[in-house]
């Protein structure tokens, strides 16, 4: 679509459609200032390396960007980074589904709540990390551990949010469904399900967090043979500066990536009636 | 269709009594109102013919067998719309068709009728939040309707509305009511809805609340609202809320 360059009266928007194009410039408003912070990060850390002038001790930006441009083409990177994304694509939904259920059967059951709360408080004050000696030996050593931990380490905030989501569910939404005929299953997806799905997104984006930090310190501390942690802890091991940095680079990356774009669609894909225009709500 | 009743209902909330010994009987087909201060307890009684609440003592009985919990039949309209944000217009109206298994084809053509019927056919895909008050009330309207209940249990409907809007709905009320047999309760605060829409009228007193009478109101629709008769039955509900004038 082209603007017109003149002020000349826009249309108003009058459906739905029209929300798209008013949503470029916002794009780019939330765009630059993220822009910023990288490059700023970026600026620091060359003003170090600069400063100390010593390239093994802290290689510049310009040092380490060749190699990341190449890191693709380095098998044992490769494979790490593979490996990790795999245990991240299982652990991570497992964690939120099995949050998710937790959190929407404490909503319908009080006892449960308290059951479920109690046993988040608990696992909330065990750092993942700590699981994986013994989940070494119990499971041997790789994906299943690390799989393991990660659903540990995620499904809490999932299960939480999602309880609090229902606790909070509208009690004349539950009246309607129930003088209309509900039965306790529909009460159950019909209401309380779609009610939680704010709750649900939150959730899932904390998660996100829990379980990438919960992957990378996993396999830092030998959970695996294999993995990006993995891949950055033997690099400082053999004193490889450039490649401790891009490590961390391309972590921060992955992060980032997921949470503001993978997320970010998915939230607009379950709340898109949030994002409709129109109204005064 | 069903007929309704109270018979001997105490209600207490803890060591709060909020409704003593009511007796109430809506026939079938009557369009009942009933008016009472804030806080008296109409709510409580009209929910508990919708089912979602039960009496301390005494019976609640719907067609003479007690009531047991909430029935389709007997579908209740509250203060506040209580639309479903995240379902659209047809999707909120067609939720009890949805419950019910009703086949999507004839779910379709049904909430369409009823759309109709409300005058708000063209809006089926848009959410609450891009509605009115006063629509967003009618869709809360069809959405009992499309269900086709014996039975429908008005909360102050109009509560919300301002009063163009709400003189309007209730025209509409009345036409979506008539020759359709259904029993009606309608609570409302506004005098002049009751003797507007109602063929009998239930005056509560304060909490602990009872009926302290009960009028009818037998003037043929559509009801001029300036007519003798309108004038002196609204006289008749003031005198018995205890609304008089001030004296200076
Ligand atoms: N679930 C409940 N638990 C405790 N008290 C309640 C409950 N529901 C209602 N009450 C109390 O019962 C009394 C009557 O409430 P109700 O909602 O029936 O009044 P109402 O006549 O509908 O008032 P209004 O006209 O303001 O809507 C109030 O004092 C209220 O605090
Ligand atoms: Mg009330």
């Amino acid at each position: 679509m082209t603007q017109p360059a003149s002020p000349a009266p826009a249309p108003q928007p009058t459906n739905n459609k029209a929300g798209a194009v008013r949503r470029r410039p916002r794009l780019w408003a939330k765009t630059w200032p993220y822009l910023a912070a990288v490059g700023s990060l970026l600026a620091i850390w060359q003003l170090a390396a600069t400063a100390i002038g010593k390239p093994f001790l802290l290689p510049g930006v310009v040092d380490v960007m060749p190699r990341l441009a190449r890191i693709f083409t380095n098998e044992e990177f490769t494979t790490g980074f593979f490996k990790s994304l795999y245990r991240l694509a299982l652990g991570y939904p497992l964690a939120c589904l099995l949050g998710a259920l937790l959190g929407l059967l404490g909503g319908v059951s009080k006892t449960f709540a308290v059951y479920l709360r109690s046993l988040i408080s608990i696992l909330q004050s065990i750092p993942p990390i700590t699981w994986v000696p013994f989940f070494m030996i119990l499971l041997g050593f790789g994906d299943l551990t690390v799989i393991t931990i990660i659903t540990i380490a995620s499904f809490f905030p999932m299960a939480l949010s999602v309880l609090n989501g229902t606790e909070g569910v509208n009690r004349t939404h539950l009246e309607v469904a129930r003088t209309l005929g509900a039965s306790r299953g529909q009460l159950l997806t019909k209401v309380f399900a779609p009610e939680s799905l704010p709750a649900f997104v939150t959730g899932a984006q904390v998660s996100f967090g829990n379980a990438w930090r919960s992957l990378i310190s996993a396999e830092m501390v030998g959970g695996a043979s294999v993995g990006l942690g993995r891949y950055l802890s033997y690099r400082s091991e053999i004193a490889d500066m450039q490649g401790v940095l891009l490590s961390i680079i391309v972590i921060g990356t992955i992060a980032a990536v997921i949470d503001l774009v993978l997320l970010e669609k998915l939230k607009r894909r379950l709340l898109h009636w949030r994002y409709v225009s129109g109204g005064d709500q | 269709m069903q007929s309704l009743e109270l018979k001997q209902v105490n209600k207490s909330f803890g060591s709060l009594q909020v409704l003593s010994d009511i007796n109430l009987k809506v026939e079938k087909g009557e369009f009942a109102v009933i008016v009472g201060h804030s806080g008296c307890g109409k709510s409580t009684a009209l929910r508990m013919f919708a089912g979602l609440e039960t009496a301390t003592t005494g019976e609640v009985l719907a067609d003479g067998k007690p009531i047991a919990g909430p029935d389709p039949q007997r579908v209740m309209i509250f203060q506040e719309h209580a639309l479903y944000p995240w379902r659209t217009v047809e999707a909120n109206v067609g939720f009890g068709l949805e419950l019910a298994g009703v086949d999507k084809k004839e779910k379709r053509a049904r909430v369409n009728a009823v759309l109709d019927k409300v005058g708000l056919d063209g809006f089926q895909r848009y959410y609450p939040h891009q509605l009115s008050g006063g629509m967003r009330q009618r869709v809360a309207i069809a959405r009992a309707l499309v269900v086709d209940p014996e039975v429908l249990l008005l909360d102050e409907p109009y509560g919300a509305l301002d009063a163009i809007t709400r003189l309007q709905m209730q025209n509409e009320l009345i036409k979506l009511w008539r020759g359709t047999g259904k029993t009606m309760v309608l609570i409302t605060h506004d005098i002049d809805e009751a003797v507007y829409l109602a063929d009998s009228i239930y005056v509560m007193s304060p909490r602990p609340g009872r009926i302290i009478q009960k009028l009818t109101a037998d003037m043929p629709r559509p009801r001029a609202r300036n007519s003798q008769a309108f004038v002196d039955l609204r006289q008749q509900i003031m005198d018995s809320l205890d609304i008089g004038t001030y004296s200076i």
